[in-house]
């Protein structure tokens, strides 16, 4: 069993350091990691693809099939023009605007959709502006990470937590809406600070706005209501689907079926738009995890925790936070937010209370991604977009708003946790 | 393959790049776009414009639909943003809107010499997506263009050639 033990975490180490340092392709590792622990016997086919939770596999792959839906009407630049001749001319309120916006979508829609599709609109206006488009891209990754944050559906720790302790998307909503919500409202009210100095008002922006004709980015306004219908559906199903024993995976999948019929569009062409890498991730971590916890690693890991805080609901509680805050900050959330599932799941059995412990782990996990330019996938794609558009946005540059942000969260969501569920 | 055809995928680029007698279009990466666009305008035959240093040596090419992309996009950004669903097209559209200048919306130089064949030359066009090449010295300076049609109607004569019946 020592022999089993040592290569499993061999094999894990080596796993997450590929990950961790991008040397290969995440995926590939992952496959590899998940792989390589069935073939060297310390877990069986049979437990390893037992393990991968295709809740979390099919709800991912319900969603994006809806976002590649929805993003093919234009709804998103659609939107991104309202929003920006709602702002007026006045810069700074367009960032505000625009920051709510990728908030309020990402909480239903995957990040790194929404703030791609936001970015061309802001790159434009930024440049009539003659100001950087870059502190309005950072303000909308880290209000989307804040939005996602939010809900179930709004971003992969999420999925991850609500599947394995069969948290729905209500559960999310109620316990994690009001403190996202609470530090979205921080946020806005801090971009005077973090962001003001970099605002150039200028009076051009009023007449490039409203220049713009919304309805000219709209591909397909039939396509668009049917859309927003069958996606809103899909999110009153969430709403649902615990009372009537139905999981997310089943309504995501429901929902992605019925908008691909009604939609008459291609289905091979909408399905090569699904992001398979990512659902492909996830199968890997899903197996290289069931075998971290199979030769006792986890249980381990979970003890010397408990050691740690002395079994204090409290401090595990806050500790736990701030560990995933700053894990979150370093490496990808995912895989650590996989890692620790079963690692809160011990502690639960050891006699902590397991929901402060979720909620924790959930906002630990989302959070913390927003300290640095690599702690979320939307951080990594829009800094490498925008650099390749002209506008690179470097690590210390993400750096001094990203940590100040990810800090702030941090302390509001330990007062929170405190407040609500550990008094 | 017959050997008409064969023969012809060997064709020196020297022997193709003046059957259309499409002229280079050649301009400085400092040149401001609006100004390009009226050369290439005034030259719609060139579909490929060529942008050289101070030393006249080819530093990129600006295939004609970026040229437009990002005229256009300046006044109704509106056409660009509705076929945007990706990073590398929301990347594509920033370059477009940004650039100023020929050296701004340049892509890397698509070039060929004289002696290589055309087999060889469309490859590099299919590989680049490009409908043309230029054709430099040694110093890689502009000494002539390439279409795609070129290679095409070198071609044509080939299968026709192929096709044709045979004396006796």
């Amino acid at each position: 069993m020592d022999q089993a033990l040592a290569l499993t975490a061999l094999i894990f180490i080596v796993t997450y350091g590929l990950i961790a340092t991008d040397r290969i392709d995440k995926t590939i590792a992952a496959l590899l990691g998940g792989t390589a622990v069935v073939v060297v016997g310390i877990i069986d086919q049979e437990e390893a693809f037992g393990a991968i939770d295709l809740n979390v596999i099919f709800l991912l792959a319900g969603m994006m099939t809806l976002a590649a839906i929805l993003r093919r009407t234009g709804f998103f630049q659609w939107l991104a023009i309202r929003s920006a001749k709602l702002a007026g001319g006045q810069p700074y309120r367009l960032l505000i605007v625009m920051s709510i916006v990728a908030a309020v979508l990402s909480a239903f829609l995957d990040n790194v959709t929404t703030v791609v599709l936001l970015a061309p609109v802001t790159l434009y206006l930024a440049r009539v502006l003659r100001v950087s488009p870059v502190p309005f891209l950072v303000s909308q990754i880290l209000a989307s990470n804040i939005g996602g944050t939010a809900t179930l559906i709004g971003d992969p720790p999420n999925i991850l937590i609500g599947s394995a302790a069969g948290l729905g998307f209500l559960e999310f909503l109620v316990n994690m809406g009001p403190i996202a919500l609470a530090i979205l409202i921080v946020f806005i009210l801090a971009t005077r600070v973090l962001f003001a100095r970099d605002m150039e008002v200028h009076d051009d922006v009023r007449e490039a706005v409203l220049a713009l004709d919304e309805r000219e980015v709209l591909t397909d306004a039939r396509l668009l209501r049917i859309s927003l219908i069958v996606i809103g559906a899909t999110i009153v199903g969430f709403l649902v689907a615990t009372p009537l024993g139905l999981e997310a995976g089943t309504i995501a999948l429901l929902g992605a079926a019925v908008l691909l019929l009604l939609s008459g569009l291609d289905v091979e062409s909408v399905l090569r738009e699904v992001e398979w890498p990512t659902l492909f991730f996830f199968v890997g971590l899903f197996m290289l995890v069931e075998a971290v916890v199979h030769v006792g690693i986890i249980d381990s890991l979970a003890d010397a925790l408990l050691d740690l805080t002395g079994g204090d609901p409290t401090v595990t509680t806050i500790g736990l936070l701030w560990l995933s805050g700053v894990a979150s900050a370093i490496i990808d959330n995912i895989p650590y937010t996989a890692t620790m599932i079963p690692v809160v799941q011990r502690m639960g059995a050891a006699g902590l209370p397991l929901e402060p412990l979720w909620w924790s782990l959930a906002l630990g996990a989302c959070l913390g991604g927003n300290a640095t330019i690599v702690g979320a996938s939307a951080n990594v794609v829009v800094a490498n977009m925008a650099g390749r558009a002209g506008h690179p946005i470097g690590f210390r540059a993400f750096l001094r708003y990203g940590l100040v942000v990810a800090v702030v969260s941090l302390v509001m969501s330990s007062v929170y946790l405190y407040g609500r569920y550990l008094i | 393959m017959s050997g008409q055809i064969r023969l012809a995928r060997h064709t020196p680029v020297s022997a193709c790049q003046s059957l259309l007698e499409i002229e280079p279009l050649v301009v400085h990466r400092d040149d401001d776009l609006l100004v390009v666009m009226r050369q290439a305008a005034a030259q719609p035959e060139t579909r490929l414009i060529g942008i050289v240093d101070e030393a006249g040596v080819l530093v990129g090419v600006l295939p004609i639909v970026r040229v437009a992309e990002s005229v256009i996009g300046r006044v109704v950004p509106e056409a660009l943003l509705s076929d945007i669903e990706d990073a590398d097209d929301v990347a594509r559209f920033g370059h477009a809107i940004e650039a100023r200048t020929a050296g701004e919306a340049m892509i890397p130089p698509a070039s060929i010499s004289p002696e290589a064949t055309i087999d060889e030359a469309f490859r590099l066009m299919h590989a680049r997506q490009l409908s043309g090449l230029y054709v430099v010295d040694t110093n890689d300076r502009p000494t002539g263009y390439l279409d795609m049609l070129e290679l095409a109607i070198r071609y044509v004569e080939a299968i026709e050639a192929d096709s044709s019946p045979r004396p006796g």
